[in-house]
């Protein structure tokens, strides 16, 4: 079963991920409120892949993944970011970041699931 | 027989949305209030900019979800709006109050 981190400071969002995620691929999921928080989750409970939010007050989401790619504990894990920004500029500026994806909100719960394997080759 | 993960989804969907409902009312507000300030002042705060910026930012990434993607064009358009440069606010008080009541309407339906 594959373990996934959602790192969101949106709780209607992390729970509607998770929701999905869950109950549509029967995945584990963990949830963080915050970039801090997500770090020590990543690093405790090493998951399979994480899906970060970009706007987050405090740590962001590209200062997240920077901290999570210095930690030797995180920085193998795969990173999507998610964003609600669509244009090509700053969809652009996150994927040159290294993550892995940037995936769009507002997502759809019934194939987020689907959109994630495609991307980590777990179809 | 329909999907029954697609079934289960829908109905926790139901709850979530809410459950989420006084969240999203609460950021259609700030909108409101923003709109309104702008009415009676032709101007905002910054504060009260960068609020209403970031409340359509969320309502932007959410609606869609909920099954509202007219709403999530809706907050992106009135996003893009508050985040332009202060002085043009006044001129687009129209469409922002066009826009608010549409997504509180919305919002309402859904629920």
């Amino acid at each position: 079963m594959h373990r996934i981190l959602i790192i969101d400071d949106e709780d209607d969002i992390r729970e509607v991920a998770a929701l999905s995620l869950e109950t549509v691929a029967g995945w584990e999921v963990m949830v963080a409120s915050s970039g801090a928080q997500g770090l020590a989750r990543a690093a405790t409970y090493q998951p399979d892949a994480i899906l970060l939010d970009v706007m987050m007050p405090g740590m962001d989401g590209p200062a997240t993944f920077r901290e999570l790619q210095k930690n030797p504990a995180t920085a193998h894990i795969p990173v999507m970011l998610l964003t609600a920004k669509v244009q090509a500029t700053d969809r652009s500026r996150f994927a040159d970041l290294g993550v892995k994806a940037v995936l769009v909100k507002p997502f759809d719960p019934m194939s987020l699931s689907q959109q994630v394997a495609e991307i980590l080759g777990w179809n | 027989m329909g999907d029954p993960a697609a079934s289960q989804i829908s109905e926790a969907m139901n709850r979530l949305w809410q459950k989420f409902l006084p969240q999203m009312e609460e950021r259609v507000a700030t909108l409101q209030s923003a709109t309104t300030q702008l009415a009676n002042r032709a101007t905002l705060t910054l504060e009260e900019q960068s609020g209403a910026a970031a409340d359509a930012h969320k309502l932007a990434g959410v609606l869609g979800t909920f099954g509202l993607k007219e709403g999530t064009e809706l907050a992106r358009e009135a996003e893009s709006l508050f985040e332009g440069p202060p002085d043009a606010l006044p001129a687009s008080l129209s469409r922002l109050t066009s826009i608010t009541g549409q997504l509180k309407a919305m919002i309402a339906d859904r629920a």
